[in-house]
């Protein structure tokens, strides 16, 4: 037979749990109020008994008798025992037939079962008793039956019942309520995430506006959904561009092939042939390579070969080996290194991250133009700047440049593999430095590295 | 990059003299290289550009096997791969040279990681190759490492008319003083060390540089471009040699 879902769930579980120690608990605790009254009880008419016996053994023969008779009439609840018998055990007064066997006469009051004389006819139970063998030799009984204690019992279980039955009853219900609801959620959640792995990816959990666990989980997972989809849709974005980056070279390299394949007659066609295709087929690799590189880079953590850098040195090192180039291209290239400084870093990465700002500037600035590599010393800071008279990078570019994977159409419509500032942003980060773009006119690139620098 | 296949470089250039130059290699008592690669498709092309380069070639496709072969056979160069099975390229490297064996190795590998090429050079490899590589590129490796210029006292370098003076940093040819900047007296100095032996841009980039990562631009080209214009004055035998597609040769003979 199947369970209803509910018994099984932890949560329905751990209310019947809690309902059973609750129950224990209560039980104990009204045993213990039972305990503690009937003890109470019993030591009050103890007493009761005791002064009653102390006074009338107090009074003189005669009166004697009237003050048991008197008692007994008192007592309108039929509770009360009373008993004067003769030094032969003959009764004297009171409504007791006679002495208790188990009786002792040693004026301490105990239980003793009697038979009591009654209109209705002789009726026998337990009471506390007290006896005294008085001076006269006559001996007197005084007795009081406890029977509130079987009231109280009778009461504390009454309560019990009212009060324990339900009690259980709603913890039972609670549990059940809360796991079911907890069941729907879960099978909820479910459903979406069902619907997300299966690829909708701008699907949701769902969750109320409360202040509660569920809720504050299902907005934890939201926000790390949105993440994600921004990050899938990027990566998504890339893939694109790189397929289609390949492509075009392979593309060309194919129909190089083909062509030469049909065309060529001489060895020597069908090396032109081959080389382009092959000249081709190293693009797409460099693309790869530019790739690999800079997912490595982003991957790797700062690492403990990390040694001082003499940037002042880097610099003019950089500066050296674009000179030429500037010069070709009638660009005036300078560093303006004053001061000697270094920082704690992987001198080739951090040159090729200057060397690919000093390239790029070169290549974006026209002809009679300046490209300039600054070192400076700020404010607890070293700062790397590559300035030049290009047209720089729009405010709005300036934005877009930073964010992860974006490759600007200037840069990939220049010849090279365009994932040079993406590669120097990871540089710069695995650093834990910070590139500073600023916006145009003229273009103006900053390496800011934070920490007291050694000089 | 400068990914052509090797032949080409020959075929291509189609000059007597680049033939020679190899030739010169093989012509000295078959050297023999031992190459160390798991890959049978790449070993394959390998072992058969070194042949027609005149090298005796030795194919091991484990690091156990390449182990024993390093040591009974003892090779003038070794090529080993970084990822083999059996045994890791760089602790066969790393036996080698607990055993004393000094011979000169070239670690290929398809890890890019940063650290890895330093790890591979500093476990006793003498060269380091990414792959995918050009087969230019490793044979000009190769041929490198098997010539290494000896460390040297002398103070006057000679290759040809060449001439330099490594104290007063000034070079002649002939008679001709060639007035050079500080970087292109280093790019020539290399080069006069190494002269008749194919310098690939990366060799360049790498030695002369101490830049790494390939470029995209051409400055290989635009700095070899200066140097040959000074070294090469109108009316002169011509020097320095663009292999094309493969790197530059600084040739002493006439």
């Amino acid at each position: 037979m199947r369970q209803p879902q509910f018994i099984r769930s932890s949560t329905f579980h751990w209310t019947l749990a809690v309902a059973g120690v609750f129950a224990v608990f209560v039980i104990t605790l009204f045993g213990f109020i039972y305990w503690k009254v009937d003890d109470y009880l019993i030591t009050r008419s103890d007493r009761m008994i005791s002064s009653q016996l102390d006074f009338i053994a107090g009074l003189p023969g005669e009166q004697q008798l009237s003050a048991i008779n008197q008692n007994l009439k008192q007592d309108s609840r039929g509770v009360q025992h009373a008993g004067l018998f003769g030094a032969d055990g003959r009764r004297i007064a009171g409504n007791m037939e006679r002495i208790p066997p188990e009786l002792r006469l040693n004026d301490i009051v105990h239980n003793v079962s009697v038979t009591r004389m009654l209109p209705t006819g002789r009726d026998a139970r337990v009471i506390r008793a007290i006896a005294r063998t008085m001076p006269n030799g006559n001996t007197l009984v005084i007795g009081r039956e406890v029977d509130e204690t079987r009231e109280i019992s009778h009461v504390v279980g009454q309560a019990l019942a009212l009060g324990l039955l339900p009690a259980l009853c709603l913890c039972l219900l609670a549990g059940a309520l809360l796991s079911m609801r907890a069941q729907k959620r879960v099978e909820e959640v479910n459903k979406r995430v069902q619907r997300i792995i299966a690829g909708d990816l701008s699907e949701r959990l769902p969750h109320r506006n409360a202040d509660e666990p569920f809720s504050k989980l299902a907005v934890i997972v939201n926000g790390m959904l949105d993440e994600m989809e921004t990050m899938i849709h990027a990566l998504a974005g890339v893939g694109n561009d790189i397929a289609h980056d390949l492509r075009t070279p392979l593309t060309r390299a194919r129909l190089a092939l083909e062509r030469g394949r049909t065309n060529a007659t001489t060895v020597e066609q069908l090396q032109t042939v081959a080389d382009k295709a092959i000249a081709s087929i190293d693009q797409s690799l460099a693309i790869i390579t530019a790739l690999l590189r800079l997912a490595e880079i982003e991957n790797s953590r700062r690492s403990a070969a990390f040694g001082s850098v003499p940037l002042h040195a880097m610099l003019r090192e950089v500066c050296d080996l674009y000179e030429p180039i500037a010069e070709n291209k009638k660009v005036d290239l300078r560093a303006k290194v004053k001061y000697n400084l270094n920082v704690l870093g992987d001198r080739d990465l951090l040159f090729e991250a200057v060397a690919n700002l000093v390239d790029n500037a070169i290549k974006f600035t026209p002809e009679g133009g300046r490209v300039g590599i600054e070192l400076e010393s700020g404010d607890k800071k070293t700062i790397v700047r590559i300035t030049d008279t290009g047209p720089g990078i729009s405010e709005q570019e300036r934005e877009a440049v930073l964010r992860r994977f974006y490759r600007s159409d200037k840069i990939r419509s220049t010849p090279g593999v365009g994932l040079g500032l993406n590669l120097v942003a990871a540089i710069v980060k695995l650093h834990g430095f910070r590139l500073a773009i600023h916006s145009g006119p003229g273009g103006r690139m900053e390496i800011i590295c934070p920490g007291r620098q050694s000089g | 990059m400068t990914g052509v296949s090797g032949k080409r470089a020959v075929v291509g250039v189609g000059t007597s003299r680049s033939a020679n130059v190899f030739a010169a290699v093989g012509n000295r008592l078959m050297t023999k290289v031992l190459l160390i690669e798991d890959d049978s498709e790449t070993a394959e092309e390998i072992t058969a550009e070194l042949a027609d380069r005149g090298f005796e070639v030795e194919w091991s496709a484990n690091g156990i096997d390449g182990l024993d072969k390093a040591r009974s056979s003892r090779p003038d160069a070794m090529i080993v791969d970084r990822l083999l099975p059996g045994m890791d390229g760089l602790t066969v490297i790393e036996a080698l040279r607990k055993d004393q064996v000094r011979t000169p190795v070239l670690v290929l590998s398809a890890l890019g990681a940063v650290d890895d090429r330093v790890r591979g050079l500093r476990m006793g490899g003498d060269d380091y190759l990414t792959k995918p590589f050009a087969l230019v590129e490793l044979i000009a490796r190769v041929e490198a490492l098997l010539r290494r210029p000896a460390e040297s006292r002398e103070t006057t370098l000679r290759a040809g008319q060449l001439e330099l003076d490594l104290i007063k940093r000034t070079a002649k040819r002939g008679d001709r003083v060639i007035d050079l900047l500080p970087r292109e007296f280093r790019l020539l100095e290399y080069m006069v060390q190494r002269s008749d032996q194919l310098l690939t841009r990366a060799m360049l980039l790498e030695e002369v540089w101490n830049y790494k990562f390939v470029p995209t631009t051409n400055l290989v080209d635009v700095h070899m471009g200066r140097l040959r214009h000074k070294v090469d004055g109108p009316g002169e035998v011509p020097m320095i040699h663009n292999v094309r597609g493969a790197g530059f040769i600084l040739r002493a003979g006439p």
